[in-house]
């Protein structure tokens, strides 16, 4: 799907405002001692809704966005957002994604697939480090806040994507029918209202 | 409908070149030194951000604040039992109450630092406050409001009321990263006092309230509960430490001594809330070119 003109904008303001309001204000507020991150999130949303593209491009420049606000590694983290809204737009390609609490388990892996692949990266790029419990727990806190999130930020992305994305949206790029899923990303369950 | 090769090999040639710039951003970043195109872009994009970071910050900053509160609010025993009752409007109040004590908290350590007879001399301290903080989970570094035109350089050493915190590593004119202890790249040599005994600290990375005292010689007698600080050597070549002599680093809270280890390696618990500040102060220079002196006892 080639986004239109109009499109790529909204796309672009959504991820521009997400780094913009991570960055300077939620970072700061300390929950159960962890802290949400919206950039998965919004990369999670635009890739579930626009598909593969939308969620590479997305993801890279948000990711950019973010190691340039911060003076982070350059590349790191637009390597790591590419990967995450790629592979959750391909996921949405090739699934029924309709159930209504898809969100949450799609944020859920987003967020976990962003802090592994990040530590990962950061571990082979700079440091001898250790693993403490203290970042595990912050790495889960900061999960179960963004699962938190998941639906109503997916219901502000979708009211202001909605324009380009329509039903049926995914055929062109599906190689065959999409596969079942069930309300938490689970093929097969068949639980919940469909 | 099944999509052509076409769509195939275009979604995929656009993902590739998308890894592979970025692939490419992090490896001419590493490669180069600190001035160099992609660290001055980086700088360049801080000072066109850094005013809509400050606006931003500004202007959630009631927002923050109620969800701050919120969350001090269900972390504190007992306290949602007499708060319970009270309507928004006295809430709003609290908070507002809350956030200003604890600000005032902050810069009142600033206040009894200096007046602390170790206090570097030759200084002139820039309070700032944190603006935006790295998302990651590695506590790795913060940005204050404060840049260049406020006298900040790079490398200049930067405190909470408490103690150390870190070091300035990029400047644009109204903002500057402050590179913190617990990042991975940090090592700060220092002592433990009153012993004397000297090593490098150095963090423990993902758990900022522990730090390691590394190189500290078998022989030297350490207690927990010492006070480690910031030993600012000077080499007769010329070499000398960013950091000032005497500025508080942390306290001993365990020692490793190990029979097969030359040296013995000593946990510090750091003064500064690494996690949780608010304002720092940035030791800029007096003079242009001046050094931080501790004052001769």
């Amino acid at each position: 799907m080639t986004l239109s003109r109009s499109a790529a904008v909204r796309v672009g303001l959504i991820v521009f405002v997400a780094v913009l309001v991570q960055v300077s204000v939620v970072s700061q507020i300390p929950l159960f001692g962890g802290r949400a991150n919206l950039i998965p999130v919004a990369v999670a949303a635009l890739a579930l809704l626009g598909g593969s593209l939308t969620g590479a491009a997305a993801g890279f420049t948000a990711g950019l966005m973010l190691d340039l606000a911060m003076g982070m590694s350059l590349g790191g983290s637009s390597l790591v957002f590419t990967f995450v809204g790629y592979l959750i737009g391909r996921f949405a390609e090739l699934r029924d994604v309709s159930h209504g609490l898809l969100p949450i388990a799609v944020v859920a892996a987003g967020t976990l697939g962003y802090d592994v692949a990040y530590g990962a990266i950061t571990f082979m790029l700079d440091i001898e480090a250790t693993v403490s419990v203290l970042v595990l727990r912050d790495m889960l806190v900061g999960l179960l806040l963004n699962s938190l999130l998941a639906l109503p930020l997916f219901a502000l992305v979708r009211r202001i994507v909605r324009p380009f994305v329509a039903a049926g949206r995914f055929e062109a790029r599906r190689r065959g029918r999409p596969r079942e899923t069930g309300p938490i990303g689970l093929r097969g369950l068949g639980l919940g209202g469909r | 409908m099944y999509p052509d090769r076409k769509t195939i090999r275009r979604r995929r040639a656009i993902f590739g070149a998308l890894v592979a710039t970025s692939l490419a951003l992090l490896t001419v970043w590493f490669g180069e030194p600190a001035g160099g195109a992609l660290h001055a872009l980086q700088r360049g994009a801080q000072e066109v951000l850094s005013p809509i970071q400050t606006g931003a910050s500004r202007a959630l900053k009631p927002f923050r604040d109620a969800i701050a509160w919120t969350g001090d609010t269900l972390s504190a025993k007992g306290a949602n039992d007499e708060l319970r009752d009270e309507v928004g409007q006295l809430r709003q109040e609290l908070a507002a109450t809350q956030t200003a004590r604890r600000d005032v908290e902050q810069l009142q350590g600033f206040v009894d630092i200096a007046r602390d007879g170790s206090f570097p001399q030759g200084t002139r301290p820039v309070t700032a406050r944190v603006i935006a903080r790295s998302p990651t989970v590695w506590w790795s570094s913060v940005q204050i409001n404060k840049g260049s035109g406020d006298g900040i350089e790079v490398d200049q050493p930067v405190i909470t009321g408490d103690g150390l915190a870190g070091k300035v590593t990029t400047v644009t004119d109204g903002t500057a990263t402050i590179t913190l202890i617990a990042d991975e790249r940090s090592s700060v040599s220092a002592q433990v006092m009153p012993a004397g005994a000297d090593g490098i600290v150095r963090p423990k990375v993902g758990n900022p309230d522990d730090l390691l005292l590394d190189f500290v010689e078998k022989g030297s007698r350490i207690r927990t509960g010492q006070t480690v600080v910031t030993s600012g050597f000077r080499s007769s070549r010329g070499l000398e430490s960013l950091f000032p002599r005497g500025v508080p680093v942390g306290r001993v809270k365990k020692i490793d001594r190990s029979e097969l280890d030359i040296y013995q390696t000593v946990h510090i618990e750091p003064f500064a809330e690494l996690k949780r500040m608010d304002f720092v102060q940035v030791l800029t220079a007096a003079q242009p070119g001046a050094r931080a002196e501790v004052p001769s006892q």
